[in-house]
Protein backbone atom coordinates (compact mmCIF):
# COMPACT_ATOMS: atom_id res chain seq x y z
CA UNK A 1 0.00 0.00 0.00
CA UNK A 2 2.98 2.60 0.69
CA UNK A 3 4.54 1.46 -1.90
CA UNK A 4 1.67 2.34 -4.49
CA UNK A 5 0.89 5.74 -2.95
CA UNK A 6 4.90 6.09 -2.99
CA UNK A 7 4.46 5.27 -6.95
CA UNK A 8 1.97 7.57 -7.34
CA UNK A 9 3.52 10.49 -5.96
CA UNK A 10 6.72 9.93 -8.00
CA UNK A 11 4.70 9.27 -10.95
CA UNK A 12 3.00 12.79 -10.69
CA UNK A 13 6.42 14.12 -9.77
CA UNK A 14 7.72 12.89 -13.50
CA UNK A 15 4.60 13.90 -15.04
CA UNK A 16 4.92 17.42 -13.80
CA UNK A 17 8.43 17.97 -14.70
CA UNK A 18 7.60 16.87 -18.34
CA UNK A 19 4.87 18.99 -18.82
CA UNK A 20 6.83 22.21 -17.87
CA UNK A 21 4.02 24.58 -19.74
CA UNK A 22 3.88 28.39 -18.99
CA UNK A 23 -0.01 28.94 -17.84
CA UNK A 24 -1.42 32.39 -17.77
CA UNK A 25 -2.94 33.08 -14.35
CA UNK A 26 -5.71 34.81 -16.06
CA UNK A 27 -7.23 34.27 -19.63
CA UNK A 28 -8.23 38.20 -20.17
CA UNK A 29 -4.56 39.22 -19.18
CA UNK A 30 -2.66 37.44 -21.73
CA UNK A 31 -2.43 40.33 -23.45
CA UNK A 32 -2.10 43.40 -21.52
CA UNK A 33 -2.38 46.25 -24.62
CA UNK A 34 -5.29 45.20 -25.86
CA UNK A 35 -8.56 47.29 -24.91
CA UNK A 36 -10.46 44.65 -23.48
CA UNK A 37 -7.36 43.65 -21.10
CA UNK A 38 -7.34 47.45 -20.24
CA UNK A 39 -11.05 47.74 -19.88
CA UNK A 40 -11.06 44.72 -17.50
CA UNK A 41 -7.88 47.10 -15.17
CA UNK A 42 -9.64 49.48 -15.10
CA UNK A 43 -12.71 48.23 -14.05
CA UNK A 44 -10.99 46.14 -11.38
CA UNK A 45 -9.11 49.14 -10.12
CA UNK A 46 -12.67 51.08 -9.85
CA UNK A 47 -14.20 48.20 -8.26
CA UNK A 48 -11.96 47.61 -5.96
CA UNK A 49 -11.53 51.30 -4.73
CA UNK A 50 -15.61 51.34 -3.60
CA UNK A 51 -15.73 49.80 -0.32
CA UNK A 52 -12.78 51.99 0.66
CA UNK A 53 -15.10 54.78 -0.16
CA UNK A 54 -18.39 53.19 1.01
CA UNK A 55 -16.97 52.40 4.25
CA UNK A 56 -15.30 55.74 4.53
CA UNK A 57 -18.01 57.85 3.83
CA UNK A 58 -20.32 56.08 6.19
CA UNK A 59 -17.32 55.98 8.90
CA UNK A 60 -17.11 60.10 8.45
CA UNK A 61 -20.96 60.62 7.71
CA UNK A 62 -21.03 58.98 11.81
CA UNK A 63 -18.00 60.65 13.38
CA UNK A 64 -19.40 63.69 11.88
CA UNK A 65 -22.83 63.13 13.55
CA UNK A 66 -21.28 62.51 16.92
CA UNK A 67 -18.49 65.36 16.53
CA UNK A 68 -21.14 67.83 16.43
CA UNK A 69 -23.41 66.53 18.41
CA UNK A 70 -20.06 66.85 21.25
CA UNK A 71 -19.78 70.35 19.90
CA UNK A 72 -23.16 71.11 20.67
CA UNK A 73 -23.53 69.76 24.09
CA UNK A 74 -19.49 71.61 25.00
CA UNK A 75 -21.17 75.19 23.81
CA UNK B 1 -47.11 57.56 25.46
CA UNK B 2 -44.11 55.47 26.53
CA UNK B 3 -43.43 54.50 23.21
CA UNK B 4 -43.57 58.22 22.11
CA UNK B 5 -41.06 58.73 24.07
CA UNK B 6 -38.76 56.16 23.35
CA UNK B 7 -39.12 56.83 19.51
CA UNK B 8 -38.33 60.69 20.84
CA UNK B 9 -35.27 59.69 22.62
CA UNK B 10 -33.57 57.79 19.33
CA UNK B 11 -34.47 60.91 17.64
CA UNK B 12 -32.20 63.06 19.42
CA UNK B 13 -29.37 61.03 18.78
CA UNK B 14 -26.37 62.22 17.68
CA UNK B 15 -26.34 59.82 14.50
CA UNK B 16 -30.54 58.21 14.52
CA UNK B 17 -30.96 54.41 13.48
CA UNK B 18 -33.18 55.51 10.60
CA UNK B 19 -30.16 57.64 9.46
CA UNK B 20 -27.69 54.96 9.75
CA UNK B 21 -29.89 53.06 8.19
CA UNK B 22 -30.43 55.06 4.99
CA UNK B 23 -26.62 55.38 5.14
CA UNK B 24 -25.99 51.48 4.73
CA UNK B 25 -28.39 51.68 1.87
CA UNK B 26 -26.93 54.01 0.08
CA UNK B 27 -23.56 51.94 0.85
CA UNK B 28 -25.13 48.89 -0.82
CA UNK B 29 -26.25 50.96 -3.25
CA UNK B 30 -22.86 51.94 -4.39
CA UNK B 31 -22.28 48.64 -4.57
CA UNK B 32 -24.64 48.04 -6.99
CA UNK B 33 -24.00 51.01 -9.19
CA UNK B 34 -20.42 50.79 -9.13
CA UNK B 35 -20.86 46.63 -10.69
CA UNK B 36 -22.86 48.10 -13.32
CA UNK B 37 -20.17 51.29 -13.86
CA UNK B 38 -17.62 48.36 -14.08
CA UNK B 39 -19.42 46.28 -16.55
CA UNK B 40 -19.43 49.72 -18.60
CA UNK B 41 -15.93 50.86 -18.29
CA UNK B 42 -15.02 46.86 -19.57
CA UNK B 43 -17.51 47.18 -22.85
CA UNK B 44 -16.81 50.94 -23.55
CA UNK B 45 -12.51 50.45 -23.18
CA UNK B 46 -13.11 46.73 -25.11
CA UNK B 47 -14.43 48.43 -28.09
CA UNK B 48 -12.07 50.70 -30.33
CA UNK B 49 -15.44 52.51 -32.06
CA UNK B 50 -18.02 53.36 -29.54
CA UNK B 51 -20.99 53.09 -30.27
CA UNK B 52 -20.73 49.69 -31.55
CA UNK B 53 -21.08 50.07 -35.99
CA UNK B 54 -24.15 48.02 -35.55
CA UNK B 55 -25.32 51.26 -34.25
CA UNK B 56 -23.27 53.91 -35.75
CA UNK B 57 -26.40 56.14 -36.77
CA UNK B 58 -27.63 55.46 -33.19
CA UNK B 59 -26.82 59.20 -31.61
CA UNK B 60 -28.20 59.42 -28.13
CA UNK B 61 -30.07 62.56 -27.19
CA UNK B 62 -27.67 64.70 -24.77
CA UNK B 63 -29.00 68.15 -25.00
CA UNK B 64 -32.33 67.18 -23.67
CA UNK B 65 -30.70 64.72 -21.46
CA UNK B 66 -28.80 68.10 -20.44
CA UNK B 67 -32.22 70.07 -19.98
CA UNK B 68 -33.32 66.40 -17.61
CA UNK B 69 -29.83 66.59 -15.70
CA UNK B 70 -30.23 70.52 -14.82
CA UNK B 71 -33.74 69.88 -13.69
CA UNK B 72 -32.69 66.63 -11.09
CA UNK B 73 -30.39 68.75 -10.26
CA UNK B 74 -32.75 71.76 -8.96
CA UNK B 75 -34.72 68.97 -7.54
CA UNK B 76 -31.71 68.33 -5.12
CA UNK B 77 -31.98 72.36 -4.14
CA UNK B 78 -35.40 72.42 -3.51
CA UNK B 79 -35.34 69.29 -1.93
CA UNK B 80 -32.33 70.43 0.59
CA UNK B 81 -34.66 73.71 1.22
CA UNK B 82 -37.94 71.78 2.07
CA UNK B 83 -35.82 70.12 4.53
CA UNK B 84 -34.07 73.57 6.06
CA UNK B 85 -37.93 74.79 6.09
CA UNK B 86 -39.21 72.08 7.92
CA UNK B 87 -36.12 72.69 10.73
CA UNK B 88 -37.30 76.38 10.62
CA UNK B 89 -40.70 75.60 10.78
CA UNK B 90 -41.97 77.12 8.15
CA UNK B 91 -44.58 74.70 7.09
CA UNK B 92 -46.23 76.10 4.40
CA UNK B 93 -42.83 76.93 2.16
CA UNK B 94 -42.11 73.29 3.33
CA UNK B 95 -45.08 71.51 1.78
CA UNK B 96 -44.43 73.86 -1.41
CA UNK B 97 -40.86 72.82 -1.99
CA UNK B 98 -42.22 69.20 -1.27
CA UNK B 99 -44.33 69.30 -3.79
CA UNK B 100 -41.79 71.27 -5.95
CA UNK B 101 -39.29 68.44 -5.88
CA UNK B 102 -42.22 65.79 -6.84
CA UNK B 103 -43.03 66.83 -9.76
CA UNK B 104 -39.19 67.54 -11.22
CA UNK B 105 -38.60 64.33 -10.14
CA UNK B 106 -41.80 63.35 -12.22
CA UNK B 107 -41.04 65.54 -15.01
CA UNK B 108 -37.67 64.06 -15.30
CA UNK B 109 -39.04 60.59 -15.68
CA UNK B 110 -41.71 61.20 -18.31
CA UNK B 111 -38.60 62.89 -20.20
CA UNK B 112 -36.68 60.14 -19.86
CA UNK B 113 -39.17 57.76 -20.73
CA UNK B 114 -40.08 59.74 -23.91
CA UNK B 115 -36.46 59.38 -25.20
CA UNK B 116 -36.28 55.56 -24.28
CA UNK B 117 -39.42 55.32 -26.54
CA UNK B 118 -37.80 57.05 -29.54
CA UNK B 119 -34.46 54.91 -29.35
CA UNK B 120 -36.44 51.66 -29.27
CA UNK B 121 -38.05 52.81 -32.33
CA UNK B 122 -34.34 53.70 -33.51
CA UNK B 123 -33.75 50.12 -33.03
CA UNK B 124 -31.76 50.31 -30.07
CA UNK B 125 -33.32 47.71 -27.62
CA UNK B 126 -32.07 45.94 -24.84
CA UNK B 127 -31.22 42.98 -26.90
CA UNK B 128 -30.08 44.72 -30.11
CA UNK B 129 -26.20 44.92 -28.55
CA UNK B 130 -24.03 45.11 -25.70
CA UNK B 131 -24.35 49.18 -26.26
CA UNK B 132 -27.97 48.95 -26.07
CA UNK B 133 -27.89 45.87 -23.26
CA UNK B 134 -25.72 48.51 -20.91
CA UNK B 135 -27.23 51.43 -21.86
CA UNK B 136 -30.73 50.63 -20.74
CA UNK B 137 -29.35 48.56 -17.12
CA UNK B 138 -27.21 51.48 -16.30
CA UNK B 139 -29.80 54.55 -17.07
CA UNK B 140 -32.72 51.90 -16.62
CA UNK B 141 -31.32 51.20 -12.89
CA UNK B 142 -31.26 54.82 -11.57
CA UNK B 143 -34.53 55.78 -13.34
CA UNK B 144 -35.93 52.86 -11.08
CA UNK B 145 -33.60 54.64 -7.97
CA UNK B 146 -35.48 57.81 -9.18
CA UNK B 147 -39.09 56.20 -9.22
CA UNK B 148 -38.82 54.31 -5.61
CA UNK B 149 -37.53 58.33 -4.85
CA UNK B 150 -40.28 59.77 -6.05
CA UNK B 151 -42.84 57.01 -4.33
CA UNK B 152 -40.76 57.79 -0.92
CA UNK B 153 -41.51 61.32 -1.42
CA UNK B 154 -45.10 61.04 -1.78
CA UNK B 155 -45.53 59.24 1.23
CA UNK B 156 -43.48 62.10 3.03
CA UNK B 157 -45.65 64.67 1.64
CA UNK B 158 -48.97 62.76 2.84
CA UNK B 159 -47.41 63.00 6.05
CA UNK B 160 -46.70 66.60 5.65
CA UNK B 161 -50.18 67.59 4.90
CA UNK B 162 -51.46 65.09 7.90
CA UNK B 163 -49.00 67.33 9.92
CA UNK B 164 -46.85 64.53 11.60
CA UNK B 165 -43.61 67.28 10.77
CA UNK B 166 -42.11 69.72 13.01
CA UNK B 167 -39.02 71.49 13.75
CA UNK B 168 -38.61 68.94 16.01
CA UNK B 169 -39.86 65.93 14.52
CA UNK B 170 -38.87 65.67 10.94
CA UNK B 171 -36.37 62.34 10.96
CA UNK B 172 -38.34 61.18 8.31
CA UNK B 173 -37.82 63.80 6.29
CA UNK B 174 -34.53 64.01 6.68
CA UNK B 175 -33.61 60.33 5.47
CA UNK B 176 -35.81 61.10 2.39
CA UNK B 177 -33.65 63.93 1.40
CA UNK B 178 -30.19 62.42 2.02
CA UNK B 179 -31.71 59.29 -0.33
CA UNK B 180 -33.16 61.81 -2.49
CA UNK B 181 -29.67 64.40 -2.85
CA UNK B 182 -27.67 60.96 -3.60
CA UNK B 183 -30.17 59.69 -6.24
CA UNK B 184 -29.31 63.40 -7.61
CA UNK B 185 -25.67 63.68 -7.52
CA UNK B 186 -25.15 59.55 -8.86
CA UNK B 187 -27.54 60.91 -12.28
CA UNK B 188 -24.31 63.17 -13.81
CA UNK B 189 -21.80 60.96 -13.08
CA UNK B 190 -23.88 58.14 -15.40
CA UNK B 191 -24.96 61.04 -17.63
CA UNK B 192 -21.09 61.76 -18.62
CA UNK B 193 -20.32 58.27 -18.50
CA UNK B 194 -23.07 56.70 -20.92
CA UNK B 195 -23.49 60.09 -23.17
CA UNK B 196 -20.12 61.59 -23.42
CA UNK B 197 -17.39 58.66 -22.59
Amino acid sequence: MTRHIALCILLICVVTLILPHTLEACPACKNLNEPIARGFNWSVLFMMSMPFTVFGVIGGSVFYYYRRAHNKVKT
Amino acid sequence: MMAQTEFEMTENRPLSNAKLAVLILLGSETMLFSGLIGAFLVFRMGNVTWPPLSHADIELPRIVTGFNTLLLIISGFTMFHALRSIQQNRIILFRILLIGTGLLGLIFLSIQGYEWSQLIKNGLTLQSSVYGAIFYVLIGCHAVHVLGAVIWLVIVICMAFSGRFSSDRHIGVETCTIYWIYVVALWPILYFLVYFA
